[in-house]
């Protein structure tokens, strides 16, 4: 198989966009192709074209979402498809990039991850990504995923001893990065004393789904993130040389939540990082940066366990002691995370991919993770039924 | 009228599963008869959701997973304020969503009379 690399990266800013899916996704793909000095036009250079868009068709109301792409921005004759993998859509849509040049069907694919989400309401949007669950034993109760999480946190709480401080910290960590990051959603740090430790905390930060509470769960968001995938035999093409993607692992579970064996193990995450471990001959303590699905601040911790970077039940540990910091042994969500960059959900494992390519370029600013060399991303759909880890390594 | 609930057992091993499935996780087996799910349950964990989706008129609703004494693990609505991890519940079924032209059933958990 030939080696796989990253030539170049776009990212809008997450917030609430101004413009309509596909010109959103434009903007992303554009500043990405621009990254990789890829040529526009008639004599263009994209083989291939990959969407990731979870609720395009729900939402906006529009199908073929990467036939348009290809359209507006003139790629014709590029292949395409858009593909759906709920909030795991864009790593789902880099694994197939990567599969698509490896396997020597092409050299250059373009991927967009993208979601156009504030054309709804709060409690739309929560029912429109509720429409992942089991249609009949969960979706139907009006359970959500915020509800799973309340319950897994909870689980969590009584097993290993995190507390609602823990989960604190985990937020305003990630709000601190996310003033580094100009394309983060949320440019505020909340105090930590106000939302877990003063007496009105209960009204500025009020439960969701107990035990969490608004600073715990991340925003809604619109937003683009794009990668140009090339085959590593061509990187001198390229403006800038590429990072490597060494591996990548993908691993399902049980769609019904209340199966799971141990309710407290997410097991598709082990499993997903175990692969992506493999195939790029790496370990846990490889890693110096990770980019982990914090759609919940319970998850960032869980992830971070179930990926081997801590041991399971010591996550919390590891952010009370600051280690998961810019500056701590193993900093997490240097972007901010879902929890303040946002979570337009087929663009986050995109965005995830992005912010790790800045990291091992060393373009990261403010946020920037010294002589970072690998990388782990991982990104999680359903309520962990659906995981994709991704691992770049910064070529020498 | 109000349907029941049910786990399907794998005739071929005996394995238990709820909702129903294709083909059995343990065994490969594709054949399942009916079982009853009902009577008493333990709480393992729940939830107060305040931010309820689309279509629930209510300020917040009770969610959780129970376990009955077979073995087999469900989530549903609470219909009690009063929850505990370990509590023992009763497994009733109604009404847990309204829909246009028709009414989703499903578990609602209510706390057992003490023993
Ligand atoms: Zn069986």
């Amino acid at each position: 198989m030939r080696k796989v690399g990253i030539a170049g990266v776009g990212h809008t800013k997450f917030g609430r966009s101004e413009v309509s899916l596909v010109d959103m996704l434009a903007l992303a793909a554009l500043e990405a192709l621009d990254d990789a000095g890829i040529r526009t036009g008639r004599r263009h250079g994209v083989d291939q074209v990959f969407v990731a868009s979870m609720g395009a068709g729900i939402l906006n109301r529009q199908s073929s979402v990467a036939s348009a792409l290809v359209d507006t921005l003139n790629l014709q004759p590029a292949m395409a498809e858009t593909v759906e993998n709920g909030p795991a859509s864009g790593a789902s849509a880099v694994k197939l990039g990567y599969m698509a040049i490896a396997s020597g069907m092409c050299d250059v694919a373009l991927v967009v991850g993208g979601e156009l989400m504030r054309v709804v309401t709060g409690w739309e949007a929560t029912d429109f990504v509720a429409t992942m669950l089991h249609p009949d034993a969960e979706y139907a109760y009006g359970l959500t995923l915020p509800a799973f999480a309340g319950m897994f946190t909870r689980l969590y709480m009584d097993k290993y001893g995190v507390t609602e401080k823990d989960l604190a910290m985990v937020a305003v960590k990630n709000h601190e990065h996310a003033m580094h990051n100009p394309v983060a959603h949320i440019q505020l740090v909340p105090s930590f004393h106000a939302i877990i430790e003063d007496e009105d905390a209960p009204v500025i930060n009020p439960y969701v789904a107990e035990p969490l509470r608004v600073y715990d769960v991340c925003p809604v968001s619109d937003g683009a993130a794009a990668v140009v995938l090339c085959a590593m035999d061509l990187a001198d093409r390229f403006r800038k040389k590429p990072v490597r993607i060494a591996g990548i692992g993908q691993a399902t579970d049980t769609h019904v939540v209340a199966e799971r064996e141990v309710p407290t193990d997410l097991l598709a995450v082990r499993l997903a990082a175990q692969r992506a471990y493999a195939m790029a001959g790496l370990k846990p303590e490889d890693i110096d940066v990770a980019e982990l699905h914090d759609a919940f601040t319970i998850l960032e911790i869980a992830i971070s366990e179930e990926a081997g970077l801590f041991p399971k039940g010591e996550g919390h540990l590891a952010v009370r002691r600051g280690e998961t910091r810019v500056g701590g042994r193993i900093p997490i969500n240097t972007s901010g995370g879902l929890k303040a960059k946002g979570h337009p959900l087929g663009a986050t494992g995109v965005s995830q991919i992005v912010e790790l390519v800045r990291q091992l370029r060393g373009e990261a600013g403010g946020r920037q993770v010294e002589g970072a060399r690998h990388g782990l991303a991982v990104n999680f759909g359903g309520f962990g039924n659906n995981v994709v880890a991704t691992i770049l390594s910064k070529e020498e | 009228m109000e349907p029941g609930m049910y786990a399907y057992r794998c005739t071929a091993c005996g394995k238990l599963f709820h909702p129903a499935r294709a083909v059995c996780r343990e065994c490969g087996g594709r054949e399942f008869e009916a079982v009853p799910l009902e009577g008493e349950g333990t709480l393992l964990t729940y939830t107060r959701v305040y931010a309820l989706p689309e279509g629930y008129m209510k300020p917040w609703l009770g969610f959780g997973i129970v376990e009955f004494p077979n073995g087999v693990r469900v989530s549903g609505q609470m219909n009690t304020e009063d929850l505990a991890v370990g509590m023992k519940v009763r497994a009733t079924v109604g009404t847990v969503k309204e829909g246009v032209g028709r009414d989703y059933y499903g578990f609602i958990f209510e706390k057992a009379a003490q023993a």
